[in-house]
């Protein structure tokens, strides 16, 4: 059973004349344990696509299905539920709490569930050290680079074991390298721990890295196609693709 | 870890300055209730002690009806009883000494005839009463035949302390050793021999008995000591009565109206807090608008996230509260010691130190955390509804005039226009409803009028000093959130408000009472009694001291007030005897009914009487109306010639009667205040050289130039009216923190667009000039409005203070509408300086990144 199915997703902001169809009728399908990129031009709707998959957004037409739950027939406590627990979100800007260190911010879903402090924080520290970051538990936000920032948001993000990880833009607002180990992380993730991966991105270097690409414009699906590793070859076929669309 | 207090705490501690201006402004209500509210029972205390204990005067004394003797446990019975602070049970009898007892001269007139011996338990007469020895010492428990007594009856008994004296008692004659002198006695009445209760009762062959039981109440609640006098009459049943003395009503008003003011003073600094903490969490959740969002989408139910910004209130309520309580104990002790000799001076009272009752430490705690939680409440709930996708995506759009015209601006105007309304009416209670209809409607109409007023003053901004657009972007800024800079601008509009209120009452009260004042004690001197406002406690001279001073050359008119208590339909009364013929020479009262002249001369004739502002709106009476007065032998009618008022007695009932009429209704000939005129021509060092040495038998008197008296109370006056335009100032200070709040929140929400005006060449100076436009135009907003409310208020105020009956005149308040506007201009100026120089600090780059 795919984990992620959606059935002509359409999303539309505004009404009448003003009206912007971001997406239209989508259809897309993850199987578990794939690492899917998503990728299109400014405002073809991918990071759209992105809020609906992760609950985060209502569809004006079509439907979710999670698990093989439909999130349309979720409320806003069973969604926030699901969040928690079954999905983990990775941003372009990390979205750290300023205020808490690296150990506490990779917790914070385990705690909003209701698990024991000390247990929270075994967990949160044993995943900050497979990212690598063993030695900076206790820094804060503040103290860490922006690489270091999106390890410790990717630690929280799959802190609570959740089947799938989106991530927006994971590397936007990182350099080359750091962009670099940070995809590599989300490849491991799908390869080594078994996590479904969908992640949106600009970037064809990073997309090379997924599994199998997505390609939005105008809020369709226009192309799809299947990458054999993160190689240069692969990279510069995909920039070809963008370019084609 | 608590993911709430956790976040609560770390929050609280990461913006230090935010922090602690919001708690300053729960310390502050906190402070102002709770620290005037420690002052009143002081106050109450030193009166009941210091005044009425002087004057032998105590909230209720206790009597068998039929005046006989009764067992001394029924003190304990009394004490027993809710609402009773101190009793003190006595056993008092007149005793005639037989002529010539002491001098054995039956040629010489006796210098004593009557004593009146009182058996006391020092411990509990202690409690009622003071007894400053001037010698030796006071009675203790234990004592035996030995006697306290006044300087004046040792004088005319002949004897010094260590002396002894006789005294006819019902054992026999008792010889009594003096171990104790007090002041010499300055009440009219029996001289008395204080000895110990068991003394008295052996003396008077009384065993166990004592037949006056004195009692003063833990408060000033008229409701509350009605029912403790209640529970006494039903612990001891109806063979007992209970006697409150009339001159505690003056003193009782004064300490209501005080009361009164003071806790008004106190709810509107903790309301002023409140919005504080409302604008600032406002803020808060602004500001955060991205972790919430992120703590949403990690799975933060609505529940975790209302609690975290609740947290923060409640962390911030409690501390701010003990803050508040602290701070507010040192104010009020402080404020003792800045009143107190005021209060010495003017009425002869000395204040002991603030009073914590658990009440109000319980009720100041529930006030500040209470409000603080309250004002947190409506944002934790907005923060609690911020979905994840809202939070990630924040968007700014435009706001035109006339969408914001709607419901909320027309219901606004039409508030403002019914108290426009009422305020022609002149009646006292449709203002005041009319000025909560106005400040409602001025906070309803804001957001509309914020763009209108906004372009105004940014166009003022302009020409003044603000060139190169950022007038414009200012005035933009502000347009854009009308919402919240209309709340903010509510702020400034109440500390303003109060200021120009607080000038308008004072301005108005100069013209009055001055006008009063110069009239009440115009005379060249005048001879003051310890304390002016209560007659009742002050012993005076007999009519010869004023023959006396009518004697002194140079003296031309001497004239003189006489005291008596009384009721009119169950009101207490200070009934005051002039002489009408003297009186309008060396003073005058001011008419607001009848005519002087006439007023003046019917007093003089029959059973004629003025009543004062106070007292004719309290019974109802005007010219013309009889009136019963409860005199010592019943009631007498009276009729009504004039509604006049004097200076001295403007916040008392006070009926004012003929020398003739006070003696003969109330058998009163003491003199208690006189006021002298000179002839024109009299050398005055020599007229004053003689009076003071006529005076030299009567030390209850100060003699003082009128002018001088005049200055005096013009310059307590003046210190009242500073000190409450500094209070104006002081509760207009939250608004302050408000603005800082809301120019805060705009620069963070403007990062981007900041980043943007500096990468097209905007220089750092012109940034910070954008903020301190928005600052000055968002304070003109809140201090006009300010304006307006304040005038409006002012306005109700006298005329509150006239219906009340005290005499006032509206007077517009151009200074403190000039001041207010200087006020609010520096605030708006100080407010910015943190943003601006927060906003200039922008780094180009980052704040273009910014998202």
């Amino acid at each position: 059973m795919p984990l992620v199915q959606t059935e002509y997703l359409t999303k539309v902001y505004g009404k009448g004349e003003t009206a912007v169809i971001a997406l239209d009728h989508v259809n897309l399908t993850v199987n578990p344990g794939e690492f899917v990129a998503v990728m299109g031009p400014s405002g073809c709707g991918k990071s759209t696509l992105l809020h609906l998959i992760g609950g985060l957004d209502r569809p004006t037409e079509g439907r979710v299905l999670l698990e093989g739950r439909d999130l349309s027939r979720l409320d806003d406590t069973q969604l926030t539920e699901l969040r928690r627990r079954h999905i983990g979100f990775v941003f372009q800007f990390y979205n750290l709490i300023p205020v808490l260190d690296a150990v506490e911010n990779a917790a914070l879903p385990l705690i909003l569930d209701g698990v024991k402090p000390g247990a929270a924080r075994a967990r949160a520290t044993d995943w900050l050290k497979k990212m690598g970051l063993g030695d900076r538990l206790a820094n804060r936000p503040d103290q860490l680079s922006g690489g270091q920032q999106q390890r410790v948001a990717i630690a929280r993000a799959l802190v609570a074991d959740p089947a799938l990880l989106l991530a927006d833009e994971p590397t936007g607002n990182l350099d080359t390298r750091a962009g670099d180990e940070i995809a590599g992380l989300l490849r491991k993730i799908a390869d080594e721990w078994g996590r479904t991966v969908l992640m949106v991105t600009h970037d064809p270097r990073i997309a090379a890295y997924a599994d199998r690409i997505v390609f939005l414009k105008d809020g369709k699906v226009v192309d799809e196609t299947r990458l054999s590793g993160s190689s240069t070859e692969e990279a510069k076929r995909v920039m070809a693709k963008m370019e084609a669309i | 870890m608590n993911v709430q207090l956790t976040l609560a705490l770390r929050y609280l501690s990461g913006r230090k300055l935010r922090t602690a201006l919001t708690t300053l402004a729960i310390v502050f209500g906190v402070l102002v209730i709770f620290g005037m509210n420690t002052l009143l029972p002081a106050f109450m205390r030193a009166f009941q002690v210091n005044v009425l204990a002087a004057a032998g005067q105590v909230d209720a004394t206790i009597t068998l009806k039929t005046s006989d003797a009764f067992e001394v446990s029924v003190v304990g019975k009394v004490a027993a009883v809710e609402g009773v602070r101190a009793v003190s049970g006595f056993l008092n009898r007149a005793i005639n000494v037989p002529a010539d007892y002491y001098d054995r001269d039956p040629t010489t007139p006796d210098a004593v005839s009557v004593l009146a011996l009182v058996g006391i338990d020092p411990a509990q007469a202690m409690t009622v009463h003071t007894y400053p020895v001037q010698e030796g010492r006071f009675l203790q428990e234990g004592d035996a035949n030995v006697a306290v007594i006044s300087a004046s009856l040792a004088e005319a008994l002949g004897v010094r302390l260590g002396g002894t004296f006789r005294l006819p008692a019902a054992n026999g004659e008792t010889t009594l050793t003096v171990i104790g002198i007090l002041p010499a006695r300055a009440l009219p009445g029996n001289e008395e021999v204080l000895v110990t209760l068991p003394q008295a009762q052996a003396m008077l062959a009384m065993p166990g008995k004592i037949n006056t039981i004195e009692v003063n109440y833990d408060t000033l609640d008229k409701a509350r000591r009605a029912e403790s006098e209640r529970a006494i009459l039903g612990t001891l049943g109806d063979a007992y009565q209970i006697g409150s003395l009339a001159s505690n009503s003056e003193l009782l008003t004064n300490l209501r109206i005080a009361q009164a003011i003071f806790s008004l003073l106190g709810v509107l600094a903790l309301l002023m807090g409140g919005f504080i903490i409302f604008n600032t969490f406002r803020t808060i959740v602004a500001e955060r608008r991205r972790d919430i969002g992120m703590l949403r989408a990690l799975g933060a139910n609505r529940a975790t996230i209302f609690g975290v910004i609740l947290s923060e209130g409640l962390i911030q309520g409690l501390v701010g509260t003990a803050l508040g309580l602290a701070l507010g104990y040192l104010f009020g002790a402080g404020l003792i010691s800045l009143v107190g000799p005021l209060m010495m001076q003017f009425v002869h009272t000395r204040l002991g130190s603030p009073v914590v009752s658990p009440l109000l430490l319980f009720g100041s705690v529930i006030m500040g955390v209470g409000v603080t939680l309250l004002a947190g409440l409506l944002p934790a709930i907005s923060a609690s509804r911020v979905t994840p996708l809202e939070a990630l995506r924040p968007s700014v759009g435009a706001v035109s005039f006339k969408r914001m015209a709607g419901v909320g601006f027309w219901s606004g105007m039409a508030m403002i226009a019914l108290a426009v309304i009422a305020l022609v009416t002149r009646n006292v209670g449709l203002i005041g409803l009319g000025s909560i209809l106005f400040i409602l409607g001025l906070i309803l109409a804001a957001p509309a009028l914020v763009n209108p007023i906004a372009n105004l003053f940014g166009a003022l901004a302009t020409i003044i000093f603000a060139r190169s657009g950022t007038a414009q972007l200012a005035e933009g800024n502000l347009s854009r959130q009308p919402t919240r800079a209309a709340i903010t601008a509510s702020t400034t509009l109440i500390g303003m408000a109060i200021l120009v209120m607080a000038a308008s009452v004072i301005s108005s009260v100069e013209i009055g009472f001055g006008r009063v004042m110069r009239k009440s004690l115009g005379s060249d001197y005048i001879l003051l009694p310890p304390s002016v406002a209560l007659w009742g406690t002050n012993v005076g001279a007999g009519t010869e001291l004023a023959e006396k001073l009518r004697a002194v050359n140079g003296v031309a008119v001497v004239s003189s007030l006489r005291f008596a208590p009384s009721r009119i339909n169950g009101v207490a009364v200070s009934m005051l005897g002039i002489d009408p013929a003297t009186y309008p020479q060396v003073s005058g009262l001011t008419f607001s009914a009848g005519d002087e002249a006439a007023a003046y001369a019917a007093l003089g004739q029959g059973r004629n009487i003025i009543l004062n502002p106070v007292l004719a709106s309290s019974v109802g009476a005007k010219v013309g109306n009889e009136v019963q007065l409860l005199t010592p032998t019943g009631y007498q009618a009276y009729r009504v010639v004039g509604i006049a008022g004097d200076y001295l007695n403007a916040k008392i009932a006070t009926g004012y009667i003929s020398h003739a009429n006070i003696a003969a209704d109330f058998n009163r000939q003491e003199d208690v205040l006189l006021q002298i005129n000179l002839a024109p021509q009299a050398d005055k060092e020599a007229v004053v050289r003689a009076l003071k040495e006529t005076l030299k038998a009567y030390p209850q008197f100060r003699l003082i130039n009128g002018q001088e008296y005049i200055d005096e109370n013009l310059r307590i006056f003046n210190a009242a009216f500073v000190g409450l335009i500094a209070l104006g100032i002081f509760l207009a200070v939250p608004s302050l923190i408000a603005m800082v709040n809301t120019l805060a929140i705009g620069v963070i929400e403007r990062t981007r667009e900041i980043g943007m005006l500096r990468a097209v060449g905007a220089t750092r100076r012109q940034v910070r000039t954008i903020i301190v436009t928005e600052a000055i135009i968002l304070a003109a907003i809140g201090t006009a409005f300010g304006v307006l409310t304040g005038l409006y208020m002012g306005y109700l105020g006298v005329q509150a203070v006239r219906a009340a009956g005290f005499p006032m005149e509206y007077a517009f308040p151009a200074g403190g509408v000039l001041l207010a506007l200087a006020v609010g201009v520096l605030f708006g100026v100080l407010a910015a300086i943190i943003p601006a120089r927060q906003a200039a600090r922008l780094e180009v780059v980052q704040a273009l990144r910014y998202e």
